[in-house]
């Protein structure tokens, strides 16, 4: 097949976007497996600074780029840290569907009326949900697991205010650094 | 544009309702159980009602567990153990929770109401 200029001209774009997509991933499962190294005081609290990437990849370039780049983390980042297809993995996957799918849903609002803070805030709680329901149903079904919701609730919410401040901090200074495509 | 936008208060606001209702429905005043279950070893012994108090001498395997309860509490008064477990164990009220003097066999769990658990293990 000949390639057209004009097919020329997608593939270099897609090209662009895949290598964003893959350094972006690759800073996100940076900040995933350090995490992983903190001990926690609470099974399921975790900072979650990795979803500062995803927010920031959803604000400046779209939903595909930002589903891509929390794939490859949850992926690659429990391939590295040996969690692979453990209930681990399974909580991790859950909890990266249930805060996209609300990354999507809250982002549709218009970035004028919500910014990167509302958004890290409902995906936290989003994401905190998800595993308490995912945990609770398939895991342990056991009333236990539930009171322990209102603490993880408010380590989502905590997390989520930090990891929203940062990322809308990191997207004003890539706004002002004049780099964005948004 | 700003830090923080419109939305972004109400969805904090929506955030804090939530996680508090979440302490409301989880963390909520704990359930009073309604009855204590005596049994000695793997026999039911009694069932007796918290309503009213009396005290009584359940007899087991070294001798006689006096068993008290008042105001919807109950407890080891004494019993015929070495280490008295039981008895330092003192009142027991709330649904699940249990007293028992295992060298004479006597086990109290309290029941009725919502049941509630006394430790997580994960």
């Amino acid at each position: 097949m000949s390639a057209s200029p004009q097919n020329l001209e997608i593939s270099i774009e897609d090209r662009r976007q895949d290598h964003l997509i893959a350094g972006f991933a690759a800073l996100a499962i940076a900040i995933h497996i350090l995490e992983a190294a903190f001990p926690s005081p609470l099974p399921g609290v975790k900072p979650g600074l990795a979803n500062v990437v995803t927010i920031v990849i959803y604000l400046r370039y779209g939903f595909a780029a930002a589903a891509w780049v929390a794939a490859l983390r949850v992926l690659v980042g429990s391939l590295l840290i040996g969690t692979f297809l453990s209930p681990t993995f399974l909580l991790s996957a859950t909890g990266a569907c249930a805060s996209l799918l609300t990354l999507g849903l809250v982002g549709s609002l218009g970035r004028r009326l919500v910014g990167p803070m509302g958004l890290s805030v409902a995906a936290a709680l989003a994401h905190m949900l998800g595993q308490i329901a995912v945990a609770y149903l398939l895991f342990i079904p056991h009333p236990a697991v539930l009171s322990l919701a209102p603490l993880l609730l408010t380590a989502a919410l905590v997390f989520g205010t930090v990891s929203g401040l940062i990322a809308a901090s990191v997207d004003r200074l890539l706004r002002q650094a004049g780099t964005g495509s948004s | 544009m700003r830090l923080l936008r419109p939305g972004d208060y109400v969805i904090l606001v929506i955030a804090a309702f939530l996680v508090g209702a979440s302490y409301a429905r989880f963390w909520g005043p704990r359930a009073k159980g309604e009855t204590a279950v005596i049994s000695i070893g793997h026999d039911l012994y009694a069932e007796v009602s918290l309503a009213e108090n009396r005290t009584m001498a359940v007899h087991g395997h070294l001798g006689d567990s006096n068993i008290e309860v008042k105001e919807g509490r109950i407890r080891f008064l004494d019993s015929p153990c070495p280490g008295r477990y039981c008895v330092h164990m003192g009142w027991i009220q709330r649904t699940g929770e249990v007293a028992a003097c295992l060298p004479n066999g006597v086990v109290i769990e309290i029941q009725g109401g919502a049941r509630e658990f006394d430790a997580i293990n994960l």
